[in-house]
């Protein structure tokens, strides 16, 4: 479903946030990209939804290359769950999971905001099963609490059945409780809809709980693949504290808080 | 301890703290006094300073005549009483129907005494002469709120017409909606063009090529509040948060799709608080803009202060001056309440 080819990534400022990344994701797998901040672990999905291009090798795509001509047609089969949940903040839940279908509809209909009834027969559907309510629907995204902003995100990335699913850190500004309930909402829901997902994550506990497989990135390197199982600690060890220690030498950037967070949880 | 070593003074350091002050300030001083008194000079301030005192001085009791207060006083005097009723003569109106008063009017007689000399008997004698008048009591102040309402519609206008303007150039000003850097460049420079052109001067113009109402009138306040509203608009599509936009842009809605669903969102109290503050500025402008001849009331102005008809100037300032004091009110509280 999603394969990349020797890809590299260099930005315009000299660092190389991608080297050699060779890697397959059959479809329907669930794999969780680990690594810690700065390794490449957005870009790696950036790259699949043509908000990022390789500097060299080739990214595809059910088959097909992401490239210039073919980004705006692919863009419509990959969804995309953000850490931030990036929904329009001033507009109502509904709204906000009906512009996941923006591509679908006439610039006319867009504009006066008349979305077919089979559309929103299919948000009324997709947010009950993220555990919303009818109340909700005409509330806005702004007054919702961060568990359910993001239920709201999980809702409007399936609204244009996504052949993939790439959740860029989709629990890192939750509390751990309701980052389990976001995390099994997303397992669930892309066993159900049969998407492949790529998903980023900090904990390594909810990658082995939740991934199908996990791959591990590192200064831009892919260090790790493997099933859950094979992620022991000492390699979840070797992975973030070695990281650390480099990070610090090179006084890079201070470790953020879901670093600091990830060690309390190691510990 | 440690602590205490750090805090100790270091008393190898030579220390010497500056005056405030130094000869460059002094410098900048001199040259904003020179500055002053040359344009001071040339704005004749030294005589306008004295004539104010002597016309207060005169208010007071303290001087004996004063140019600036007896033609305060001649402005006051013709403006007072204000002009509220409207007297026309019968005669000169096209198929006067007796039977058929317009509301809230009635006729009256006047009679003229006009003094003149008799030239066969050498002695000043009155000849009288009776005019019927048709008289409404509040004619000419209905007048004057009709022209208001004139001019609150050229206001409303000019704003619709600035929105209209500035929503599509604002879309191509902002650097991350622009197709590419001649078009950004081209909506950037029409914008400042707008804002460059005196609603005063485009209506002057404007006039000629549309003639004497408000068509002038509302062309020109439009084009001139096109170019703020533009400059905000953009500057607020610029300045949105980029997160909605690239989660609609990553599944590929388009630019169209990602500005009303990503950015308008966002950015519209803004846009009401924008808008609401440039009907307001335009009520203001309106009331002048009809001065060159572009409708509204200030075409009344005008006209009625070429005529030297100060009671009616006077009735045409207070109307214009509650006007705006309850546009004030109402707008600050409207505003206030969005935010």
């Amino acid at each position: 479903m999603l394969r990349f080819d020797s890809v590299y990534k260099r930005f315009p400022d000299g660092t190389e946030a991608l080297r050699n990344i060779s890697l397959h994701v059959p479809k329907g797998q669930f794999c969780v990209v680990l690594g810690p901040s700065g390794a490449g672990k957005s870009t790696l999905l950036r790259m699949l939804n043509g908000l990022s291009q390789p500097t060299e090798g080739s990214v595809y795509l059910a088959g097909e290359l992401i490239s210039e001509q073919s980004v705006q047609r692919l863009r419509r089969k990959v969804a995309t769950v953000h850490q931030q949940f990036n929904l329009t903040p001033r507009m109502s839940v509904a709204l906000n999971v009906l512009s996941g279908a923006l591509p679908q509809v006439t610039h006319l209909r867009a504009g006066l905001c008349l979305f077919p009834s089979s559309l929103r027969e299919k948000a009324c559907h997709l947010l009950d099963e993220v555990g919303l309510t009818p109340e909700h629907v005409s509330r806005r995204v702004s007054e919702l609490s961060g568990g359910q902003q993001q239920r709201v995100g999980i809702a409007r990335a399936f609204m244009m059945d996504p052949a993939v699913l790439l959740a860029d850190e989709p629990v890192a500004s939750l509390d751990p409780r309701i980052s389990r309930g976001i995390l099994e909402l997303l397992h669930r829901q892309s066993r159900n809809h049969d998407t492949t997902v790529l998903c980023s994550l900090h904990q390594p506990e909810l990658a082995r709980e939740f991934g199908d497989r996990i791959i591990a990135v590192n200064h831009g390197r892919l260090v790790f693949d493997g099933t859950p199982e094979q992620l022991t600690d000492k390699v979840c060890e070797e992975l973030y504290h070695g990281a650390l220690n480099r990070e610090h030498g090179m006084s890079e950037t201070a470790p953020s808080a879901s670093e600091s967070e990830l060690e309390l949880a190691a510990a | 301890m440690n602590t205490m070593k750090n805090l100790s003074v270091n008393r190898d350091a030579t220390w010497h703290l500056d005056q405030p002050y130094n000869a460059r300030h002094l410098l900048i001083a001199i040259f904003f006094f020179v500055l002053l008194a040359v344009t001071g000079s040339r704005m004749e301030v030294p005589r306008m300073l004295q004539e104010t005192a002597q016309g207060l001085g005169y208010a007071v009791g303290l001087y004996e005549e004063s140019s600036v207060a007896t033609g305060v006083k001649r402005i006051a005097e013709s403006i007072w009483p204000l002009r509220i009723s409207e007297e026309i003569e019968v005669s000169r109106i096209e198929n006067f129907d007796r039977n058929n008063l317009p509301w809230l009017s009635h006729l009256e007689i006047i009679e003229s005494r006009t003094p003149h000399l008799n030239t066969e008997t050498l002695k000043l004698e009155d000849t009288v002469e009776s005019k019927e008048m048709l008289v409404k009591p509040v004619g000419y102040l209905a007048h004057v709120l009709f022209k208001m309402m004139e001019t609150l519609e050229m206001a409303l206008w000019g704003t619709i017409l600035a929105v209209l303007l500035s929503i599509p150039l604002a879309c191509f000003a902002a650097a991350n909606y622009a197709p590419n850097r001649f078009i950004y460049n081209l909506a950037r420079s029409t914008i400042s063009l707008f804002r460059a052109i005196p609603e005063l001067v485009s209506a002057l113009f404007l006039v000629l090529a549309f003639g004497f109402g408000p068509i002038a009138g509302f062309l020109a306040l439009g084009i001139h509040s096109a170019g703020f509203l533009g400059k905000f608009y953009a500057e607020d599509i610029e300045n949105a948060d980029r997160g909605p936009q690239e989660a609609l842009q990553s599944i590929g809605a388009g630019k169209i799709k990602t500005l009303w669903y990503g950015v308008l969102p966002q950015v519209l109290p803004q846009y009401i608080a924008y808008t609401l503050y440039i009907l307001d500025r335009n009520i203001r402008m309106a009331t002048v803009i009809g001065i060159v001849g572009a409708g509204g009331i200030g075409l009344e102005l005008k006209g009625r202060f070429d005529m030297f008809n100060f009671d009616h100037v006077g009735t045409i300032l207070v109307i214009i001056f509650l006007t705006v004091i309850i546009l004030d009110q109402f707008s600050a509280r409207l505003r206030s309440r969005l935010m």
